[in-house]
């Protein structure tokens, strides 16, 4: 008995013990490390640490950003964008171009003396191969053809001589340039493709998913799926390796934020995505910075025009909710001020922003403007519920956001409370991914949804069709029900210009249609938000081309 | 029973274990409503024809029976279909993430095992002495400690603080993985004679075995010892005192012989639990495994994958207890296999 006290004792003491050694050891991480700076971890190896990783490597079927942003770095295109410039549209594989006055041919002279990394020469003839595979591919896992489709078939491209290539568009398309820099007009080997399964109508080549050869400045080293992507130098790149370039990429998948936070803290990350809840982690630690710009990913409220309850058809009632989400609440409580005013369908930094009230928002959160549109339009607090007067008969307003999404579910949640005020009833509820998406085409039970949009390429084209064009114009895009005739005429005049000033004048007209018609509340264009290590050099940010690692490096500067 | 009739007999049982199976998962993942199509077509972006292709392909548009049958017919023809969110067959998915978790398993296994039945023999046989309460606290540590905190924890202080071990991964930023003959990077490395790479895997191994590990080690440890002392207290283990036998061959060749039973069937169960529900330790140490593929599989709706991935966990489970059943009759010659 006695010993038992004293084994129990002795047990409790060695308890006690390790609990502070815990409890030491969770204080000890908050000493900050002072004096010089760390060494350098893999000096001359680029290590990101992020989330999902690519689909394919195959430009012709990559439309994914995990995917794109490799086959931007293995292959190159025509013309590029360079550091966080997205106006200029620099020469790449084109030294230079030129357009008819009929809008619809161009002529691209082309780099001498490039190869491909397996050492393949680069002509003219790779170019037409490249633009020509995509639309035979048509892959069928993406459906990523339709960017080049728009205004080329396979007639359209010819080559003029070993260096010359001509475009003969279907109809003249302003964002042609723009598109030529994107993932999809990637120039592939021609002898290489057709040594690896050539090209075959209507499917993907399974064997460049995961084997890409190009003429970019970095090659596959390999891909383990769910773990890492490692590219390495090309070294027999066009542009040549002077100058200060890292040797190795290293992208990692790693889903867990806290494993992305102590990598970036210890060095193993040069670059990191860290969600915006977690930034404060991050924050004021040795060696850490915090990398803020903003991206053209835009976040968007749908009202669904044409649901059940037909409550969102009235463009009032559209215009009174505009008034009642408060845009300030989301950009500081929901996204911890990472978030801009977004006035209308394009994001800032692309072209022709300036087009929507001159990135003014028309709409900004006012209770009082809400609750007289409502009134004026016959929707009064005449419905009485437990001592409360509703609107709409008290029927709940349908509220959705997808799981996972702590960003939306705040928003969501904030709105609920000021429809609260309005008199308005609603119920908030979430749902996965694939539950959600057949919500929102396959069913009229959903009166407000939130939902994000992210880049194609450069041109205000792929914003404004797909949000306020008509399903009539391949637009609608979230389901809306939204149509609008002169829209769509305005739309359509702005995509088959190049002249600016008509395309200006376009998107001008259309947001002053849409904007007064609400089918979707601009909520906020997302701020790009990495943690970096502060010996990491030359990287910018470009929503377009979001890595480049051509221009990286590691050093203290 | 011979025992190569019953191995058999066992195994053909694994046909009508995985037809319920098949059904069970095929109509919880079908009868949610979902668009998994456009989800794997891009989402708001997809084009119309990729939906309709993949609609096609999934026979989304046939009734669920039909679809049923459609899927029976390819696994049958060992085709387990097409996993969208990787855009590879489900069977080079679980090529690869299949051995990486077993392996974690083999290394957990070997970290759980023999301390734990080692920690379970102390403790039983110094009973209210300081070891068995020191074992006792590592037994109700690893009860209670959840496993996300535990790796967090390992990461923080021993990839951190003290950079012991690497933080995460399989193997150093940017080794390319040795081989490929078997997937198990140790073997791996060991067939090619690559010594870095082996050295690397090990080393990437250590946290989060021991982290998937501890809490198996936990049972072994409680089972060892609560079996241990009902064992020690029996009539046979006076008799063999009486005979005048050493402690230690009491102990090991009377006493832990038959205590072992139950920490078999434990040890059998932790090792088809561990292969299917690392799914937190293979997130923290960011290790590509099943655990992963398959929560993403499920969140994704990628039905394919999660069918696979249901299927070969039920072929563990049934493997792992007939392996436990076999070993019942090795360690206790009182065990006839099929009850006969």
């Amino acid at each position: 008995m006695e010993k038992s006290k004293i084994g129990n004792l002795k047990a409790g003491g060695i308890a006690i013990i390790l609990c502070a050694i815990m409890i030491l050891v969770s204080f000890s991480g908050c000493v900050q490390q002072q004096g010089t700076k760390p060494t350098i971890k893999n000096p001359t190896t680029y290590v990101r640490y992020d989330i999902g990783e690519p689909k394919t490597l195959d430009p012709a079927e990559a439309y994914d950003s995990a995917s794109c942003e490799n086959v931007f770095n293995i292959y190159d295109r025509l013309v590029s964008y360079k550091g966080n410039d997205t106006k200029t549209i620099h020469p790449s594989l084109a030294t230079d171009w030129s357009v008819a006055d009929d809008q619809l041919t161009w002529t691209f002279h082309l780099r001498q003396g490039v190869t491909f990394s397996n050492g393949d020469a680069f002509d003219a003839n790779d170019v037409k191969y490249s633009f020509d595979r995509v639309l035979i591919v048509n892959s069928p896992d993406s459906g990523v053809s339709w960017i080049l489709s728009q205004c080329m078939d396979l007639n359209s491209t010819t080559v003029i001589d070993p260096y010359t290539v001509q475009f003969k568009l279907t109809n003249t398309y302003g964002g042609f340039l723009a598109l030529t820099a994107f993932s999809v007009a990637s120039i592939v080997d021609q002898e290489y493709v057709e040594a690896n399964g050539g090209v075959v109508a209507d499917t993907d080549n399974t064997y460049l998913k995961e084997n890409p050869i190009g003429t970019g400045p970095y090659m596959l080293d390999h891909w383990t799926h769910n773990s890492e992507i490692v590219l390495k130098q090309n070294p027999t790149y066009w542009g040549g390796w002077a100058g200060n370039h890292v040797e190795t990429v290293v992208v990692k998948s790693a889903d867990e934020a806290s494993t992305r936070i102590l990598a970036l803290e210890n060095g193993d990350a040069d670059f990191a995505y860290i969600p915006y809840e977690n930034l404060v982690d991050i924050r004021n630690k040795t060696g850490v910075l915090i990398f803020q710009a903003p991206s053209y990913d835009v976040v968007l409220g749908l009202f669904d025009t044409v649901s059940d309850n037909t409550i969102m058809a009235d463009k009032n009632v559209r215009k009174a909710f505009s008034y009642a989400f408060d845009y300030q609440s989301a950009i500081d409580d929901a996204y911890s001020g990472n978030l801009y005013r977004l006035p209308g369908c394009i994001p800032k930094g692309m072209p022709y922003y300036e087009t929507q009230n001159n990135g003014v928002p028309v709409y900004n959160f006012n209770l009082q403007q809400a609750s007289e549109i409502l009134n004026q339009s016959g929707y009064l607090r005449d419905y009485l519920f437990k001592g409360n007067y509703y609107r709409f008969n008290n029927t709940p307003i349908r509220i959705w956001y997808n799981s996972g999404n702590a960003e939306r579910q705040k928003m969501a949640l904030s709105f609920q409370q000021n429809l609260a005020k309005l008199g308005i009833n609603s119920v908030v509820s979430t749902e996965g991914w694939p539950q959600y998406l057949q919500r929102m085409y396959h069913s009229v039970e959903w009166d407000f949804m939130f939902l994000g949009w992210m880049p194609d390429y450069n041109d205000p084209d792929d914003y404004i069709a797909p949000f306020v064009g008509s399903s009539a114009i391949g637009g609608d895009t979230f389901n809306t029900g939204w149509a609008n005739a002169t829209v769509d005429q305005e739309i359509l005049k702005g995509k088959y210009n190049v002249d600016p000033t008509v395309r200006s004048n376009a998107y001008a007209a259309a947001f002053n249609i849409y904007i007064n018609d609400p089918s979707l509340i601009y909520i906020g264009q997302n701020t790009y938000t990495r943690g970096m290590r502060d010996w990491l050099q030359g990287y910018s940010y470009n929503p377009v081309l979001e890595y480049y690692y051509y221009d990286y490096y590691k050093a203290y500067v | 029973m011979k025992t190569w009739e019953y191995i058999v007999r066992r195994l053909v049982l694994l046909i009508p274990v995985i037809i319920g199976v098949t059904i069970i998962t095929f109509v919880v993942s079908h009868v949610i409503p979902a668009d998994p199509a456009r989800a794997f077509a891009g989402g708001p972006k997809a084009q119309p024809e990729t939906i309709a292709r993949i609609r096609a392909e999934l026979h989304l548009d046939k009734p669920i029976w039909e679809q049923y049958f459609y899927y029976l017919n390819d696994l049958i023809h060992f085709n387990l279909g097409k996993s969208y969110l990787e855009d590879r067959p489900v069977t080079d998915a679980l090529a690869q993430y299949f051995p990486a978790t077993f392996e974690l398993t083999i290394f957990a296994m070997l970290i759980a095992v023999p301390l734990g039945i080692a920690g379970g023999i102390i403790s039983a046989i110094r009973q209210n002495k300081l070891s068995d309460h020191l074992t006792r606290i590592i037994a109700i540590v690893g009860y209670s400690l959840p496993i996300f905190w535990l790796a967090l924890m390992l990461q923080y202080v021993f990839a951190y603080i003290f950079p012991i071990f690497p933080l995460e991964g399989r193997l150093s930023v940017g080794m390319a993985p040795p081989g490929p003959i078997t997937g198990f990077f140790v073997i791996d490395s060991l067939f090619t004679g690559d010594g870095t790479a082996l050295a690397s895997s090990l080393h990437h191994l250590i946290l989060p075995s021991f982290t998937l590990g501890f809490a198996t080690l936990a049972i072994i440890l409680r089972m060892t010892r609560s079996s241990m002392l009902e064992v020690m207290g029996t009539d046979y283990i006076r008799t063999a005192r009486a005979k005048g036998l050493t402690e230690r061959k009491v102990i090991y060749r009377h006493g832990l012989r038959n205590a072992l039973i139950p920490t078999l069937t434990v040890t059998g169960l932790s090792f088809g639990g561990l292969l299917s529900g690392a799914v937190l330790t293979e997130t923290i140490f960011n290790w590509p495994g099943m655990g992963r593929f398959a929560a993403d599989s499920v969140l994704g709706l990628d039905f394919n994958s999660v069918m696979g991935f249901t299927l070969l966990v039920a072929v563990i489970y049934v493997v792992a207890n007939l392996i436990v059943d076999l070993l019942y009759a090795l360690v206790d010659p009182r065990v006839k296999l099929g009850g006969g």
